[in-house]
């Protein structure tokens, strides 16, 4: 797998980053920003899992915008610009802007949290809710650990089940007699087995006052600089938000699109925010590709 | 027989008598620590956050609203957890049966839709407890969005997939088997309300607002959804509650876990 440039900052960072870019695709209908949002989402989730596999989930979003798009005007009638009358109830060309805002939206949270799902790992996020909520990240992480150990057992019961010819139909009723059985083997061989797991920890003096943890995360020079920049950048942005510049109206008619300075510092800002992701994966591989052609 | 080898089998804060000495009054005092934060949240923080919704946002947020209120409503259960009594056997249990949820989630993935996570939660929260079922419904969501991907869905799975837990534990007879018809009810219900409550999201992601005519359509829409959810929990309370709850309840009295409330 390739080393991901974003993924090498603190995780409070990356958290802190998608919580901020989603709450604002959220927040916003404003079309600007939107399509920001938007190009910037699926760009970086390209730099993260490749091009062929973008290529490839893009066949599936694309198809969605277009339905969400073209059915908003079945559920709202607002608008001026009627088109055409369908079933007695008008279709306006605003109901179908605000279709396509909807849908961006929509795909732009799903490709930002496809890119959270790349680059926050799972050992991340309990790395970050371990400091204030200790039992929970235990169980997360234990839940995580037993997952692979369990599809492994549940691999090998199903293979002695079958050695065993129960259940072999290849009727639905009998498949799933199967699976729940073998899911109820795996019950008591799991438990029995987690009891020691849990007699072990305690013997290890697990819940014991003043035992720490092995965290692999520290902070780096390079986690302040983009911390201070991210800040200072969604401050600005947000505050620019709330400020009413990333407010647009799609009813009664189309708003026009505000080009006053501040909003196109609004628009920068974001822009900034939004590919600064992008523009730190990139340079990393480049960098990479030179070092090496050197070689 | 050293009493240390029974110790052993107990919950943290009765096996360790230095902390008990020192601070005697603790366990009287967590409960009403523990009701004032539930309550706090109830009554207090989620008001404010429907106040900033209707207030702040001119009342068109509902989407970010909504997510806040999901995760905050689970926040009591969490620290709830966080501050019991569930010792490193509890956990561990509740370890087990959410991956076996989340794994069943991909054995049957094959069949969309048909996945045993509720009918764990509820089998877990007549075993074990409202807590039990309250975390391995809602942990269920964590982790297997973790394998699925994440989305602004999870809160409501979280939500949605605790509270069944939850109410299980609540209304049934700890350890007892409902009868079948009762089994029956409860997976149809579970399934309705999976796909009601996930639908509200649907709406209101989209219209920023409340739309009635668009949630009729949501559902109905998804009624093969909610169809294939209320049977396959039917068909997951009929097979497996008997062999769960005759595991659990072995296993509940071998070690002495989950006996409190």
């Amino acid at each position: 797998m390739r080393d991901k440039a974003f993924a090498s900052y603190h995780p409070i960072i990356l958290f802190v980053y998608f919580t901020v870019t989603v709450f604002i695709t959220m927040f916003t209908m404003h079309p600007v920003l939107l399509g920001i949002s938007f190009v910037g989402s699926i760009v970086f989730c390209g730099t993260l899992i490749g091009v062929k596999e973008l290529f490839k989930s893009l066949a599936y979003s694309v198809p969605i915008l277009i339905i969400i798009a073209l059915t908003n005007p079945l559920f709202s009638h607002n608008g001026e610009t009627i088109l055409f009358f369908l079933n007695d109830n008008p279709v306006t060309a605003e109901a179908i802007c605000y279709g396509v805002a909807i849908a961006v939206m929509i795909i732009s949270m799903y490709y930002w949290f496809k890119c959270y799902h790349a680059v926050m790992t799972s050992d991340k996020f309990v790395f970050l809710f371990g400091r204030f909520l200790p039992k929970l990240a235990l169980l997360l992480s234990m839940t995580l650990g037993f997952v692979p150990k369990l599809k492994k057992r549940y691999r090998e019961i199903n293979e002695a089940q079958k050695a065993m010819g129960i259940y072999t139909s290849k009727s639905y009723v009998d498949r799933i007699r199967s699976k729940v059985r073998v899911m109820s083997i795996l019950l008591t061989w799991s438990l029995e087995n987690s009891v020691d797991t849990a007699d072990s920890m305690r013997a290890r003096g697990y819940g014991l006052k003043g035992r720490s943890s092995y965290a692999i995360y520290r902070w780096h020079r390079q986690d302040t600089v983009m911390a201070c920049i991210a800040f200072a950048l969604s401050a600005g942005v947000i505050w620019l938000m709330f400020s009413g510049y990333g407010d647009y109206n799609f009813y009664p008619t189309l708003a026009k699109i505000d080009v006053s300075a501040l909003a196109f510092t609004l628009y920068a800002g974001l822009f900034i925010l939004m590919f600064l992701s992008t523009v730190i994966e990139i340079k990393e591989n480049l960098l990479w590709r030179y070092l090496r052609s050197k070689i | 027989m050293d009493k240390r080898l029974i110790t052993i089998s107990q919950p943290i804060t009765q096996a360790e008598p230095s902390h008990t000495d020192k601070d005697k009054s603790k366990p009287k005092k967590n409960i009403p620590w523990r009701t004032i934060i539930t309550l706090a949240v109830y009554l207090v923080v989620i008001p404010i956050v429907i106040f900033i919704g209707v207030k702040l946002f001119a009342d068109r947020k509902y989407n970010i609203i909504s997510i806040a209120i999901a995760l905050l409503a689970c926040i009591p259960f969490f620290i709830g957890f966080e501050k019991g009594k569930a010792g490193a056997r509890e956990l561990v249990v509740i370890a087990v049966l959410t991956a076996i949820s989340v794994l069943g989630r991909l054995i049957f993935a094959p069949i969309p839709g048909f996945k045993p996570v509720t009918a764990i939660a509820i089998i877990t929260g007549i075993a074990c407890g409202m807590q039990a079922g309250f975390m391995t419904g809602a942990l269920s969501a964590i982790v297997s969005n973790i394998f699925y991907g994440q989305g602004p869905w999870t809160p409501f799975q979280m939500f949605v997939w605790g509270f069944i837990g939850l109410l299980a534990g609540l209304i049934s007879l700890r350890g007892k088997r409902p009868n079948w018809i009762l089994l029956i009810i409860i997976g149809i219900i579970g399934g309705v309300l999976f796909s009601m409550l996930m639908d509200i999201w649907t709406v209101i992601n989209m219209d920023g607002t409340w739309n009635w005519s668009r949630y009729v359509v949501a559902i109905t829409s998804s009624l093969p959804f909610m169809a294939v959810y209320a049977i396959s929990n039917v068909v997951f309370l009929l097979l497996l509650t008997k062999p769960f709850l005759e595991k659990l309840n072995r296993l509940k009295t071998k070690y002495g876990i989950f006996d409190q409330a």
